[in-house]
């Protein structure tokens, strides 16, 4: 019984969805590469990519149910990492921001990746009950608690590109349980309004100051605004995204805007950046398209759960990924201003790449049992 | 969906989260779309510039000789450390002051001077920080590379003109090239040479008339720089062609002559001319006071050397004028050659017949000009001899304005000479406009301006260089030559990508011709031969085997009883030498010390001495100062 159980296990895998992961991993890899070919970032991020693999496998073939069931005590020590992340002589920093754990031998990492998974592991849990009415301010409450807590410790790292990152888990949820409608249009409504009436009146009493303003000039008019100094790594950015043009740029790494210091935090932030100059409009619209059909598929995935948690644990991370995706390539390609946001399953780092399989490891768990029922 | 829960639309919802996925994910793929594909081609030649840097070589400027091949200007190589603006990229300039000007010891003021100077320039992409660096200046700034990657060296060409000022006015000078000038045709249409801004150009002189041959063409390093502007390999090396040398047809020891009687000379203001009346080559120009041409090209960007610039404009005896070609000054009785000459041409007066009363001077209507003799009746032979005022007077009445004017005209001193120095002036000579323009109290042309403009006064004020034209083509028989410096340019071999250019050799323009009956002109060679060989007004030059012709002339400058003082005559003579068969003319006139034949002859001499060592080899017998 048990080897036809593990048989169809493995049968019913999403292999799919897998080699479509570890495809695009690769193939950042590859960039991490082009961006820093002299370093080893592209070495450690392969390494990255096998613990990430086999830590996948582990949470797949887990029942996610016992996993959200013990939800609470992940949070919990998630929250604790987040703590002890803050103290001094734990926290390790980099570039300002206390954000990162050294374990001797394995190198750093990173809570504020990991937190993700407990924290949309939470809310899937709290509102994951059946549903038969509306969404009560009490529960709006409760989610917002839930998330204010880790994003709360992350803004005293401070790491304002990694808390935001974390609000579309909580809209999410929120909207797929049931939120009334008129006020997901409000608020939209609120935004579209206020913002850029806050704006105005910011300039015109001078609560904005110049240099902010200066910041908004850069998306909105890259080419003429401080390209020395503010709009530097955004207009960078989009000299060298054009500059792969449609085939990509010929011998690329000899001169690249990376390799002669252009671009800055090429394997990291500004990893697309690198995909468009060296695979050009042909490579970076592929991968946009590999991230379209990823995201596909973990929606397929969510509307096949057999329960609503299972179909919020998934659609949290579809709204995690999608949002950072968003903000990484749209700071990228100059339209978002500059915020430290990695690019799911391309930017170098450990962290990122072992959260990010893990995630998947949820949906391709939850997935797997669609007929057990 | 495998759980029913589709009384909040859920699946409605779910479509909606999936909509917005894709929509987002559209938005960027049509701004990678227009980044990419519409304008990537603009965006990765953008990248291309700020990775290519072309780092100018700038090429080494002609270098110019006299006719001998003694050495005037070259250049001599010096280094600048300069600040590349691209690399600062936003910094603040401020930053630098103190380390700079402790490092190189510059004054923290000027320092901040110079940044306050560019930062207003948008396009400039170069500071220099400090011209002509020691040594050591080098050493730290290659020592510091790390802290202040944005200083770089930079070798540069500088020009180097000759001590003691010789020759300046005639050399000019080099300067940077202003933003008015890179407007003219001349400079923005050479697309040869092309010019840029900072580029060194001649400003005045032979450096400026014959910029296009002395200029060379500039190599570059073509680099490949980091963000930093770090160098991180060359990529291409294109030396640069150095200019033509130009070989000039000035006599430097003829030159030094001149200058040196001109250094000694009462008022040390004047000028000194000398050319060859068979071709027009200028054998030597001299004007002083004059002024060191090595303050533009090396010391300009200093607070002393702007100072020093800004006093010499202000000096009101006018040093930066080459007097030569831009004074103006009356002609005096030097003008009696001329007038003379046309006389007998036009018939006024004959060989046969040219006597004219002195009368020891004359009176028209009632005022009486004066004759500085009383001569009786001279013929023209012995009124040049003893410059005989009165007899001029009727003959310029005899020949009237019109007569005068044809003689203006035939011997081109109304016109410019075409000598290759720039901004050479026209002389001002009679005419009924010009006495309406002059004296517009009293504006129509009477009998009295007529016998002004027949002696060198009130009506006619002319360069030296016109004067010197115009006798020098009547002591060649009516052959009037272009004057001019420029000799030959030499040719420069091919270099990389520029081609060889040939020798030129100045192309000489036809002289003249001003028909002029043999008689007549013998008859006015006697007159001046008999100025200095025979008891005349230039006596106390005469020179054994080496005959001068010439004529003195004391122009005043102030009325009778008031020339005393600065206002004391014009000293002129204009001249020739061997007298029959003239191989070099001379003309000398220095301004406010009185008789022509007592300090502009004596000046003449001096040349004709260098010049008859030169070509004699022998030494000259001494002036006879004893005779009045």
């Amino acid at each position: 019984m048990s080897t036809i159980l593990e048989k169809r296990r493995f049968r019913d895998l999403d292999w799919f969805l897998m080699l479509l992961a570890v495809g695009i991993a690769i193939f950042g890899t590859w960039q991490i590469h082009n961006a820093q070919p002299e370093a080893n970032y592209w070495k450690k991020q392969l390494i990255g990519l096998g613990v990430s693999l086999v830590a996948m496998m582990v949470v797949a073939l887990t029942d996610y149910r016992k996993l959200v069931y013990f939800a609470p005590a992940f949070y919990i020590f998630g929250l604790v990492l987040l703590v002890l992340v803050l103290v001094p002589g734990v926290g390790h920093k980099v570039n300002g921001q206390q954000a990162w754990i050294m374990i001797p031998g394995l190198g750093t990492f990173q809570p504020s990746e990991f937190v993700k998974i407990p924290t949309a592991l939470m809310l899937a849990r709290y509102f994951g009950r059946p549903r038969t009415s509306i969404l009560s301010w009490h529960e709006m409450l409760i989610g917002g608690a839930i998330l204010a807590l880790p994003v709360g410790l992350i803004m005293l790292e401070p790491d304002a590109g990694q808390a935001i990152t974390y609000l579309p888990l909580l809209a999410v949820v929120l909207f797929l349980s049931s939120i009334r409608m008129w006020l997901v249009i409000a608020a939209l409504a609120a935004a579209f309004v206020t913002v850029p009436a806050a704006y105005y009146v910011g300039v015109k009493t001078g609560a904005i100051k110049n240099y902010q303003q200066e910041r908004i000039n850069v998306i909105l008019d890259p080419e003429n605004a401080d390209r020395r100094g503010f709009g530097y790594h955004t207009w960078q950015s989009i000299l060298t995204v054009g500059k792969g043009r449609i085939v990509g740029a010929r011998s690329a790494s000899d001169y690249s805007q990376s390799r002669l210091k252009f671009l800055p935090e090429p394997h990291t932030d500004f990893i697309f950046a690198v995909t468009a100059e060296t695979t050009g409009f042909i490579g970076s619209i592929s991968l946009l398209i590999a991230y379209a059909v990823l995201l596909s598929k973990l929606v397929v995935g969510a509307r096949r759960a057999p329960d609503r948690m299972g179909m919020l644990v998934i659609m949290a991370f579809v709204g995690g990924f999608a949002f950072q995706i968003f903000i990484n390539v749209g700071m990228a390609l100059g339209m978002l201003p500059v915020i430290g946001v990695p690019l799911p399953l391309m930017s170098a780092g450990l962290s990122a790449v072992l959260a990010t399989f893990i995630a998947i490891g949820f949906a391709i768990s939850i997935r797997l049992r669609r007929f057990v029922n | 969906m495998k759980f029913e829960d589709d009384s909040q639309n859920l699946r409605l919802r779910l479509n909606v989260v999936q909509g917005l996925v894709f929509v987002l994910l559209a938005v960027l793929g049509v701004r990678l779309y227009f980044l990419q594909v519409v304008n990537g081609t603009r965006y990765a030649e953008i990248a291309e510039n700020q990775r290519v840097k072309l780092l100018p070589i700038p090429a080494p400027r002609g270098t110019i000789f006299d006719r001998n091949g003694q050495l005037l200007v070259d250049s001599r190589s010096i280094y600048n450390i300069i600040l590349s603006r691209e690399d600062m990229r936003g910094r603040d300039f401020n930053s630098l002051t103190e380390p700079l000007a402790e490092g190189l010891g510059l004054d923290p003021a000027l320092l901040r001077e110079r940044f306050e100077e560019v930062k207003s320039q948008p396009a400039f992409e170069y500071i220099k920080v400090k011209e002509n660096a020691s040594h050591d200046d080098i050493g730290w700034v290659e020592a510091h590379g790390l802290e202040f990657p944005e200083l770089s060296i930079e070798k540069q060409p500088q020009r180097r003109y000759p001590d003691d000022s010789v020759l300046a006015h005639v050399l000019g000078y080099v300067g940077e090239i202003s933003p008015e000038q890179l407007k003219l045709p001349k400079y923005r249409d050479n697309t040869e040479k092309p010019y840029r801004p900072g580029d060194v150009v001649g400003k005045a002189g032979l450096e400026a008339t014959y910029d296009h041959l002395l200029r060379g063409r500039d190599g570059y390093r073509k680099v490949e720089v980091d963000s930093r502007g770090r160098i991180q390999r060359v990529l291409e090396i294109v030396q640069p062609q150095p200019g033509q040398d130009l070989i000039t047809t000035i006599d430097l020891d003829l030159q030094m002559a001149a200058e040196d009687q001109l250094r000694n000379s009462v008022t040390k203001r004047g000028v000194i001319v000398a050319l060859d009346p068979n071709n027009g080559e200028v054998l030597a120009m001299a004007s002083y006071p004059t002024f060191d041409p090595n303050l533009f090209s090396q010391r300009i960007s200093t607070p002393e050397g702007r100072a020093e610039a800004r006093a010499l404009l202000l000096d009101k005896r006018t040093p930066l004028t080459n007097r030569a070609i831009k004074g103006r000054y009356p002609p005096g009785s030097t003008w009696k050659i001329p007038m003379g000459m046309a006389g007998l041409e036009q018939g006024a007066i004959t060989i046969k017949d040219s006597n004219l009363a002195c009368g020891g001077g004359i009176t028209i209507g009632n005022k009486f000009t004066r004759c500085m003799g009383s001569h009786g009746s001279p013929a023209l032979r012995y009124a040049i001899q003893v410059s005989c005022d009165g007899y001029f007077y009727r003959l310029g009445l005899k020949m009237e304005l019109d007569g005068i004017m044809k003689m203006v005209d035939d011997f081109d001193i109304n016109k410019r000479t075409g000598i290759d120095l720039p901004s050479e002036l026209r002389s001002w000579t009679p005419s009924r406009e010009f006495k309406a323009r002059f004296n517009p109290r009293d504006p129509n042309w009477r009998e009295i301006d007529t016998v002004y403009a027949s002696f060198g006064q009130v009506h006619e004020f002319v360069t030296p260089i016109a004067m010197l034209r115009a006798v020098a083509g009547i002591s060649v028989g009516g052959k009037l030559y272009v004057p001019h410096i420029l000799k030959e340019a030499k040719a420069v071999s091919a270099t990389g990508p520029f081609a060889a250019l040939a020798s030129y050799a100045f192309d000489r323009p036809d002289p003249k011709i001003v028909p002029l009956s043999e008689a007549n002109h013998r008859l006015v060679m006697d007159g001046m031969f008999d100025v200095v060989n025979n008891g005349g007004t230039g006596g106390r030059i005469k020179m054994d085997n080496f005959e001068i012709a010439g004529k003195t002339g004391t122009a005043q400058v102030a009325s009778l009883g008031k020339d005393v003082g600065a206002n004391k005559d014009h000293a002129w003579f204009v001249s020739f030498a061997p007298a029959y068969k003239p191989e070099i003319a001379a003309i000398a006139l220095i301004e406010n010390v009185g008789f022509g034949g007592t300090h502009a002859a004596p000046t003449v001499r001096a040349v004709y001495d260098a010049y008859y060592r030169k070509t004699r080899h022998a030494e000259p017998t001494p002036a006879l100062i004893a005779r009045k």
